[in-house]
């Protein structure tokens, strides 16, 4: 082997080392969860929600393709069907999103909203339509640190928390609904909770706190990560207006 | 109190039916075992040509509580297979891939 190609492969070994330490985010990562609300103090099975991640090639570049989807059990579906997804394709190694994408379905109401970040991630290209209105287009400028829903909750997982003491915070801003809010992470600790079929997992405990109205009380919406290399997000708890719930680990492939 | 047990068991008959009828899992258990309790209640302080209607409210109760039971053994959760949604979301890839590129 020549002196150049091993010089080649040695800084491609260092690349994808340092990727893979990095983001602690891994393509082809599938995690699924159970989504449950709480009606009268008894948490009641609704949907399930797919986490899934992989890398999309183009000729000029690779992206993380991070997406999010929920759908109603079949149950459900005649009441009040949902069909959600939520997808970011972002930088694979520092996970700044340059395209965002939302298209909801919930109970006949329809959402699809799209983002185009320009290349210093300043300036946002947004389009958006609600089920039989027109499409708006908006351009709108944003910090250089914004993130997406999405990429946020990946985002999170490149947090070192080891080294964190009970109380303290991370801060991110996210754009949603065309509005920058920010967002406070408060460290809450270390727990053990069963997280599907990984087994009982020792967690990090994260507050998620947002200046917006979507989400209610004060450390009422929370996430659990594994405290392991791969921060796994395995419990959410939600507060919002129209009630609490969860989501529940259910199966992670390629983790 | 036969006419409270017996409108308490009415309503709760009632509720235990529209539960059974929405995928509300085991929480609609609670209905139904009021409706058990308030039609035993309305049957045991009932007379003999009073016992009619209890008896066709708690049998509404017990079939109530087996078809709720039933469901939640038998019915798993699970996600039906939207060949739409798949449709949309093939779509959206190919659209989205058209947009990275041009990044």
């Amino acid at each position: 082997m020549s002196q150049r190609m091993k010089k080649t492969n040695l800084l491609l070994l260092l690349c994808i080392v340092s990727i893979l330490s990095y983001s602690q985010v891994v393509p082809n990562e599938k995690l699924v969860f159970t989504a449950s609300y709480n009606m009268s103090g008894l948490m009641t099975q609704i949907a399930q929600v797919t986490m899934q991640t992989e890398i999309v090639k183009t000729t000029k570049k690779s992206f993380l393709h991070l997406s999010w989807e929920a759908a109603t059990f079949s149950k459900w579906d005649t009441f009040f069907k949902v069909r959600d997804q939520y997808e970011s394709y972002v930088d694979p190694v520092t996970l700044r999103p340059s395209l965002y994408k939302r298209s909801i379905f919930e109970g006949g109401y329809s959402k699809t909203e799209k983002y185009i970040y320009n290349a210093d991630g300043s300036t946002i290209n947004s389009s958006s339509s609600i089920k039989n209105r027109p499409e708006i287009k908006k351009s709108f400028s944003i910090s250089g640190s914004t993130q997406d829903v999405i990429s946020m909750i990946y985002k999170l997982r490149t947090v070192d928390y080891s080294k964190f003491k009970t109380g303290q915070t991370v801060s991110f801003i996210i754009v949603f609904d065309e509005k920058e809010y920010p967002v406070s992470v408060k460290y809450m600790g270390k727990e053990t909770v069963s997280a599907g079929n990984l087994g009982k997992k020792e967690c990090f405990v994260l507050s998620i706190a947002a200046k917006t109205d979507k989400l209610k009380g004060k450390d009422k919406n929370l996430i659990w990560l594994t405290a392991d290399s791969r921060k796994v997000p395995v419990l959410v708890r939600f507060s919002i207006p129209v009630g609490t719930g969860q989501l529940a680990l259910s199966t992670s492939s390629a983790i | 109190m036969r006419k409270f047990y017996l409108i308490a068991a009415y309503v709760f008959a009632i509720l235990s039916i529209a539960m059974t009828i929405l995928p509300m899992g085991t929480i609609a258990l609670l209905p139904a075992l009021l409706t058990l309790i308030f039609s035993t209640l309305a049957f045991v302080n009932s007379t003999e040509l009073q016992k009619f209607v209890p008896r066709i409210v708690l049998i509404i109760a017990v079939l109530t509580t087996l078809v709720i039971l039933g469901k939640v053994v038998l019915v798993k959760d699970k996600v039906q297979n939207d060949t739409l949604f798949e449709q949309k979301k093939e779509e959206n890839k190919k659209e989205n891939l058209k947009d990275l590129e041009g990044l």
